[in-house]
């Protein structure tokens, strides 16, 4: 097994690990190799296809303008692709030794090793399972996703996951998901949370009312899907009833800690939460996190400004 | 020397999916009872779980002329799929009884049924664990019941020997009993091999498919009868096997088979992230009572820790069957806690519910010529079909040659074991093993929580029972399973089974028609759409 040097190694080509990347080249830091698993580097926001009339779903701050995540990824991409970064597509780390800061990889070539001096972990985050919610049981039937497969079948096949959607959260990631429903000819979807009032703050709401304007029911205690094969209805412990086609998951994410806690590294559970020293380091000496896989939900300019800011971090350690 | 008019010898068996067109591919697409050829079967096999694939495989070496049969669209799909995967050693059954017995000569077999199928088996061992005074007491007991079924090996443990071995069981352990020959195996792949040598052997498979009724020959004699599947076709037959299951009372009742009552009891589980897996090292067995075994903490040969199962009977045709409930959930927590410490602080990753076969007449219900000549009636098995799935199928064999004069011949090319394959299950990991055949899909993860490649999707795909739904995938090759229940993999793999099959994505299901991935009765857009 070939054994490959490098100065960083960054886990995961989303706008956090592109931040770093492009944080670190600024800094003169390098060799790098960024490592996707996917087959192309930007990330969620990637799955955000542009098209005319579709739903702008991630906000450019920098100028307050509002646009697709592909155009976001896409200059994100372009910085990234300025830098003289090694990047890595297909490629999955399967295993990390945090004391040698040594990463076994997985590629179309097979099995690799590699050593860097510091390791930045920016493997994101995605949704919780119903199982890891607790308060939705049920049947097993299909139609049961996340948003990440509304873009799925919408943007790049132009499928409706559902006719009658039933969107469980209420974040801006559930009514962006909503929208994007409605703006392909689902229904009105139906949106429930255990919260008592939307999860979404009032300006959120209101920049996705020009597409959906859910039926709200706030406040439920215990869901159950019901149906065979396909779902039918939700049901709540105290006899609430929503009829759907399809169950869409949205919000709360977990973040991707598992190589971390795979290697002994302290990770809070059953939360997955990373434990953070100063400059966002890992507990291990030379392993820094940056992104979602911190916790909690941001959007990708945040994500991309975190990683530039960890870059400093490692440069510090280097 | 060929006994029964059509069979020839390696000739491999038909497998195919009553669905309807465009659903999966022509080839394996059922139309017409035709396809299968105009002599009626020496067998149907109605079911096919565990058991029913079991006793396929046992028929498949004689010269038979066999088809199974399910309702469902996979094989091991009903109450098969959903279980806690344990091979037991029937320390515990009441000594005496068939399921004892059988569970006694399935020990002895199972190492060696479990190599020629290529089905993994982790032999863990098992710890049942007495946390009251009356419990303990009741260890004596239990000792007693195992040495009576020859399970020797079976002893009683101190609290401080449990400790030992177990550092995270709970403070409130008494003592236990040790069970060093309990074992887990992977449920799926039991039935899958299985029906894979079946096949191999020319077992005909006909997924997707209900009987709606039995249509009974009035010859004296040997009479041939006809099942008449739920889209009107009749499927000729001499001799029926009812092995279906929760559906063995609807279906007995379309032969006239004697009374039976079927009373689904549900079992749900709870399955913990990977990283709980270093919780326990054995099995983790409470009490049992009378009415259930009660909820187990064990590892699985995935490399999971898995909790449960709760015991709730359910009535006959209730749908919710296998539906889970956020307090049955609450209910394995609570169980799995009173054995293991930390286990409310571990990441869950999914829940699911089985539903047992539970008879009111008694577990291992076999009659014959039940209600009609040649028809054979086996209901009831429940937590240990698995186990028991080989050495129940030889005792059906046995019994059909002396009630139902069933005549064998010894088919001499017939496979026993599952042949080396591209694809022989999950575990072949083509470049950690080093496989010369590796391939660069190989080497690109699709699902990654579980690490599993495109090229091993594909290689399953291909595997001797096509896989066509989602679920059927999943069980083979673990994608989906991981810790983010589809979140990443969902739509790629749905595109790589389109790709690769040639069925539309639109018409992919989860678990056969009716489970749509998108919403139904959509065409596919053009792949840039205005929306």
């Amino acid at each position: 097994m070939s054994e490959v040097h490098f100065k960083v190694a960054i886990i995961g080509g989303g706008p956090a690990g592109i931040g770093a990347a492009v944080g670190l080249a600024k800094r003169g830091v390098g060799p790098i190799v960024l490592i996707e698993r996917r087959g192309e580097v930007g990330g969620t926001p990637m799955g955000y296809r542009k098209k005319p009339g579709g739903v702008p779903t991630f906000v450019e701050w920098t100028r307050g303008r509002v646009v697709f995540g592909e155009e976001l990824a896409g200059r994100l991409t372009k910085r990234l692709a300025q830098t003289s970064t090694t990047i890595r597509l297909n490629t999955q780390v399967t295993k990390i030794y945090p004391a040698e800061k040594r990463l076994t990889l997985l590629g179309p070539d097979g099995f690799e090793d590699i050593v860097a001096d510091a390791v930045v972990l920016a493997a994101g985050a995605r949704e919780q399972t119903p199982a890891e919610k607790g308060w939705l049981a049920g049947s097993r039937t299909a139609r049961v996703g996340f948003t990440r497969h509304v873009t799925g079948w919408l943007d790049r096949h132009g499928l409706l996951p559902a006719r009658k959607p039933i969107v469980v959260g209420s974040d801006l990631i559930a009514y962006s998901a909503a929208a994007k429903l409605c703006a392909l000819g689902s229904d009105e979807p139906v949106m429930i949370d255990r919260r008592r009032s939307p999860e979404a703050s009032f300006f959120e709401r209101l920049f996705f009312r020009r597409w959906t304007r859910p039926d709200w029911s706030g406040g439920v205690s215990t869901v159950e899907i019901k149906g065979h094969g396909s779902p039918t209805h939700l049901e709540s412990s105290n006899g609430q009833e929503w009829q759907g086609d399809g169950v869409i998951i949205c919000g709360q994410l977990v973040p991707n800690t598992e190589l971390a806690l795979m290697a002994g590294m302290a990770v809070d559970l059953p939360s997955r939460q990373l434990q953070l020293a100063q400059g966002q380091a890992l507990s291990q000496p030379g392993w820094f996190a940056a992104g979602n896989v911190l916790g909690g939900f941001h959007g990708a300019q945040w994500c991309y400004f975190n990683g530039c800011s960890v870059a400093r971090s490692v440069a510090r350690f280097l | 020397m060929t006994q029964f008019g059509t069979w020839q010898p390696k000739i491999r068996g038909r497998l195919y999916y009553n669905w309807p067109r465009g659903t999966c591919e022509e080839a394996l697409r059922f139309t017409g009872s035709e396809q299968l050829g105009l002599e009626p079967y020496d067998l149907v096999i109605i079911g096919a779980g565990v058991v029913g694939c079991g006793l396929a495989y046992q028929l498949s070496q004689y010269e038979l002329r066999v088809l199974l049969v399910d309702r469902l669209h996979d094989v091991g799909e009903g109450t098969s799929k959903a279980n806690s995967a344990i091979i037991h050693t029937g320390y515990d059954a009441k000594p005496g009884t068939l399921e004892s017995e059988l569970l006694q000569e399935a020990r002895a077999a199972w190492p060696d049924l479990a190599a020629r199928l290529k089905i993994p088996v982790d032999p863990i061992g098992g710890i049942m664990l007495s946390v009251t005074d009356e419990q303990e007491r009741q260890l004596t007991a239990a000792e007693k019941n195992a040495h009576a079924n020859q399970a020797t090996d079976v002893r009683i443990l101190s609290a401080a020997e449990i400790r030992e071995r177990e550092p995270n069981a709970s403070p409130d352990v008494r003592g236990g009993l040790l069970v060093p020959g309990e074992s887990v195996g992977d449920p799926f792949m039991a039935s899958i091999a299985y029906a894979e040598v079946a096949l191999a052997n020319g077992v005909d498979i006909l997924l997707g498919t209900g009987i709606a009724g039995v249509e009974l020959g009035q010859a004296p004699g040997a009479p041939v009868h006809h099942l008449v599947t739920d889209d009107g076709h009749r499927l000729p037959a001499r001799r029926i096997i009812n092995v279906a299951g929760l559906g063995s009372r609807r279906l007995a009742d379309g032969y006239g088979g004697g009374a039976f009552d079927i009373n689904p009891r549900r079992g749900q589980f709870v399955l913990f992230d990977k990283c709980a897996r270093s919780l326990v090292r054995h099995m983790l067995l409470p009490m049992p009572s009378a009415h259930t075994k009660g909820v187990l903490v064990s590892p699985t040969i995935f490399g999971n820790l898995l909790a449960g199962p709760t015991a709730e009977d359910l009535p006959l045709d209730d749908p919710e069957a296998t539906h889970t409930t956020v307090e049955g959930i609450r209910k394995v927590m609570e169980g799995g806690s009173r054995l293991v410490n930390g286990l409310t602080q571990q990441p869950v990753i999914a829940t699911y519910a089985g539903a047992r076969c539970a008879c009111n007449q008694g577990s291992y219900m076999i009659r014959y010529n039940d209600g009609a000549p040649g028809v054979v009636t086996v209901t009831g098995v429940r937590s240990t079909g698995l186990t028991t799935s080989n050495s129940l199928a030889r005792y059906l064999v046995d019994g059909m040659q002396k009630e139902l004069g069933l005549e064998l011949f010894s088919d001499t090319v017939a496979l026993n074991a599952r042949p080396e394959s591209a694809w022989p299950g999950w575990w072949r990991r083509p470049f950690e093993d080093g496989v010369s055949d590796a391939r660069s899909d190989h080497g690109c993860a699709v699902c990654f929580c579980e690490v599993i490649s495109e090229g091993e999707i594909r290689d399953a795909l291909d595997s001797p029972i096509r896989p066509r739904t989602m679920d059927a995938l999943k069980r083979r090759t673990r994608a989906l399973m991981g810790r983010c229940q589809g979140f990443d993999c969902k739509v790629p793999l749905a595109e790589l089974v389109s790709g690769h099959t040639g069925i539309g994505i639109e018409q992919l299901t989860n678990n056969g028609p009716g489970s749509e991935l998108v919403a139904p009765g959509q065409t596919v857009c053009p792949k840039e759409v205005s929306v």
